[in-house]
């Protein structure tokens, strides 16, 4: 990394004299966050996993663009990310996302080349929970979700908080409207507090037993957290980008969703 | 001429990356040093600090130690001998973006672990928790596994097995990533210790790797408070508590985190030395199901281990839920509370 | 010991010292020394069919004061690329050296490759994203104009945080509150960005300067303005908004509710 962020290396401009001037005195007081809005989410089923999010890019009550994806291929070709078998979804601070995200793109290439083999999903999740952690005391403000196929073919979904906790979990929301998306899926993904019907009485009543839900179910559920999302929060609209890994590769589909 | 034109055409070989940035960019390993980006911060003891590395820098050049520029990257031994940190209070930057109870509109809120509790009896040590993280008043994950086996042998998912699975048990209270990367670093530490010895580290000996640990980054916002359970040949069953100030206790049983004196005055009352195997996995199921239902910060699931001889062994991870009206209506705890609508 | 739960693991004042908010400031005494001297405001750009017009005026704000009135906001780079700037004006001039001895150097180079105006995009964003991280930013707010690797037209920002994105129509500073609007109501987000003419594109930034001159009051009357088409760079640097109307200003009275 020194030499991608190398100060000398990158930046001389060719004078004679030396830049002691221009370092010497730091900006202090600069705030060097800012939040960029948006919503992403992540469920898995037996032999898929999704990832989603919405494709507004907000800096306060302005929209900046109704065209920038949170969710991104990693280790696959630059372009058509091409090649990838893992995926990541950042929300928070756009620019920290970005560095996070090549940064994890980098590992994960670097390590096809020089073990000959794909990076499994469960090494890349503990890998950028490393990656994340190496910044603790000058965190990345993003939200993090990594999701891909585990060795045996079942969805993998991650989920990291900002300085590389992580946590395997069926589904998970984050950024603006997690707190609105989240407990509608422990309802309809995890079934928590639903009960079987006519089981018992009172407390006896037993609970329904959350299971892998179907490809189309959770789509359907995708959309529905989005577009009741954007009903009742400001920083998310435009567009759902949602991404489907499967056996058979990843699919990228885009819906509109409400741009008001 | 010639001098402008060699200033501006670089042979093409000076862009590729160096063998030492490759391995930077791919180290997997946590490092054993201080390296994490620190915001920099300025004031006058930053440039002091400064002239004392460079002084350092210019004393491997005359010992031929390590050949390097000054400001390039840093040789692996200089790097696990960096003495300081250059900062006044480098601690102040994130405490003001991170700590959500001085602050409570701070922009990064960290997920932060809080009830366990493990003590030891004559059948060897009960370890439990609850499994709640907050960040906040919003509750980031009410699943969250709160006993991290520390151990070569046990890195994977809990396994369906109930035999014994040999190693130690470290528990996490506090910031979640701390715990998860140190004892990670510690798993690693204990297994490169196996690897050299020939032999399982003592309790003692890994309990004390992690206190240096974090008293080293004492002053810079880390936030832990575990216990770490073992039973070794050499100590027996031996259990001990390590936190953030680098403070290392040997004990017989500790309760951590927000829902503590709850679960103390459960485990007090009840805790004998000679309790079966039965009534501590009991007890220690019954004090954390307290501390979940006095303490806002726990709940969830309940997560329960027995750690003996042959290694430890997993009792469940369970909704509190339905345990709780279990304990209400069967045994006529909880009074406090109505069963009725 | 503290023996309150709320406050357990948490940094102790007698340990860490009390707790500094004065960080999270993002305005106060301390950020106002820090902040920038001179500075020029909004960047407006819009897409069209076969390339890309950009605007700035020709002011650099001192504070309240119009300091100076020629300032040449819009750079060009190589050939097919040009950078508006907003923002501190001393930064876009060390940016601006930057960038020509990053230009001297490719033409030196033995590739032959030129950066076209993604990949200036692209480093200008590092840059920014590196300064921010050292909490020495550049002050600054840019638009890149011109072509990708594919040779379709290209414009996106890039701002003091390493923030990016890219939309058919960009502002900076007050634009993004004035001009923004004007644009999407001109060029809805659906019409393809090949039924937008030249001449269209151009007379909507000329109205958008108008608006901002009326509005803006760190803005100017004498603007500059680049057309980036496949063709060359079209660059006209001092021109004067023509057709002002202030019949307008005879009905502001006051702000708000004050009517005499």
């Amino acid at each position: 990394m020194t030499s991608l962020m190398d100060h000398q290396a990158r930046e001389t401009v060719g004078y004679s004299f030396s830049e002691s001037t221009a370092s010497g005195v730091k900006q202090h007081g600069f705030y060097p966050y800012t939040d960029n809005g948006g919503s992403t989410l992540g469920i898995t089923g037996s032999d898929f996993a999704i990832l989603a999010g919405d494709t507004r890019s907000t800096s306060g009550y302005n929209i900046n663009s109704r065209m920038v994806p949170k969710v991104f291929k990693i280790g696959g070709d630059d372009e058509t990310g091409e090649g990838a078998n893992i995926i990541l979804s950042v929300v928070g601070f756009a620019a920290d996302g970005t560095a996070l995200k090549e940064r994890l793109d980098t590992v994960v290439k670097m390590y096809k080349y020089q073990h000959g083999k794909p990076m499994t999903v469960s090494a890349c999740a503990q890998r950028l929970s490393t990656i994340l952690y190496q910044k603790r005391f000058f965190p990345y403000y993003v939200h993090a979700i990594l999701a891909g196929l585990d060795e045996e073919g079942k969805g993998a979904l991650y989920s990291y908080d900002p300085v590389g906790s992580y946590e395997r979990e069926q589904c998970r929301a984050a950024g603006a409207a997690a707190s609105l998306i989240m407990p509608f899926l422990d309802n309809q993904v995890n079934f928590k507090n639903q009960y079987i019907p006519g089981s018992g009485e009172g407390h006896a009543l037993a609970a329904k037993k959350a299971e892998p839900l179907p490809l189309e179910t959770v789509k359907g559920l995708v959309r529905d957290a989005f577009t009741s999302s954007v009903e009742r929060h400001i920083e998310v609209g435009d567009n759902l980008q949602m991404v489907i890994i499967t056996k058979d590769g990843i699919q990228e589909v885009y819906h509109p969703l409400k741009k008001d | 001429m010639d001098k402008i034109v060699a200033q501006y055409s670089r042979p093409s070989y000076q862009n590729v990356y160096t063998e030492q940035d490759q391995q930077e960019l791919t180290e997997s390993l946590p490092p054993l040093s201080l390296k994490f980006a620190l915001p920099p911060v300025a004031n006058v003891s930053y440039s002091n600090t400064n002239k004392v590395i460079h002084g350092l820098e210019a004393g491997c050049h005359e010992l031929g130690v390590s050949g390097q520029s000054s400001g390039g990257p840093r040789s692996p031994s200089s790097q696990l001998w960096r003495p300081e940190l250059p900062a006044e209070r480098p601690s102040a930057f994130l405490r003001a973006m991170t700590d959500d109870h001085s602050n409570p509109s701070c922009p990064i809120k960290l997920a932060h672990g809080t009830t366990t509790l493990a003590f030891r009896f004559q059948g060897g040590i009960i370890v439990c928790t609850d499994s709640r993280a907050t960040a906040g008043n919003w509750i980031a994950s009410q699943t969250v596994k709160k006993v991290i086996p520390v151990s070569r042998l046990s890195r994977g998912e809990d396994k369906p097995t109930s035999e014994p699975t040999p190693g130690l048990l470290g528990t996490m209270a506090g910031g979640a990533a701390d715990c998860q990367y140190w004892l990670r670093y510690l798993s690693q530490q204990c297994t490169l210790h196996e690897i050299r010895h020939k032999r399982r580290i003592t309790v003692a000996a890994a309990s004390k790797i992690l206190a240096n640990l974090t008293y080293s980054y004492k002053g810079y916002g880390l936030s832990m408070g575990t216990m770490l359970a073992g039973v070794t040949p050499q100590e027996g069953p031996a259990l001990y508590y390590i936190d953030s100030d680098g403070t290392r206790l040997p004990g017989n049983l500790f309760c951590v985190g927000s829902g503590q004196t709850f679960a103390y005055g459960v485990l007090d009352a009840n805790y004998r030395y000679d309790l079966t195997e039965q009534e501590a996995l009991a007890l220690g199921r019954r004090a954390i199901l307290a501390a979940m239902h006095r303490d806002a910060y726990s709940g969830g699931f309940i997560n329960l281990y027995h750690v003996k001889e042959e290694g430890w062994v997993h009792h469940g991870f369970d909704d509190m839920n339905p345990i709780f009206w279990k304990t209400k209506l069967e045994s006529g705890e909880f009074s406090n509370v109505t069963s009725e609508l | 010991m503290d023996h309150f739960p709320g406050t357990w693991g948490r940094p102790r004042n007698d340990v860490y010292g009390a707790y500094d908010p004065s960080y999270l400031q993002s305005t106060g005494p301390k950020t106002h020394t820090t902040s920038p001297a001179v500075t020029g405001t909004s960047v407006i750009g819009v897409k069209f069919n076969g390339g890309v017009v950009l605007a700035t005026d020709n002011l650099a704000s001192y504070g309240s004061l119009a300091r100076f009135t020629d300032t040449k906001r819009l750079r060009i780079f190589g050939n097919k690329a040009v950078v508006g700037f907003g923002g501190d004006v001393s930064d876009m001039q060390y940016i601006d050296r930057l960038l020509e001895s990053i230009d001297i150097r490719e033409n030196y180079s033995s590739h032959g490759n030129m950066l076209n105006a993604k990949n200036l995009h692209t480093y200008l964003a590092k840059v920014f994203y590196k300064r921010r991280s050292e909490f020495n930013p550049l002050w600054n707010h840019v638009l890149v104009a011109g072509f990708d690797g594919e040779g379709k037209p290209f414009l996106s920002s890039a701002d003091l945080l390493g923030t990016t994105f890219s939309a058919p129509h960009l502002a900076t500073g007050f634009g993004a509150h004035l001009a923004v609007p004007i644009l999407r109501r001109l060029f809805p987000e659906e019409k393809p960005i090949e039924e937008i003419s030249r001449e269209e594109a151009v007379d909507a930034l000329k109205q958008c300067l108008k608006v901002l001159f009326y509005r803006d009051a760190r803005s100017l009357d004498k603007y500059s303005i680049a057309v980036i088409t496949q063709e060359g760079i079209d660059l006209k640097e001092d021109e004067q908004l023509e057709g002002q109307s202030w019949a307008f200003a005879e009905r502001i009275k006051g702000y708000g509710a004050q009517t005499v």
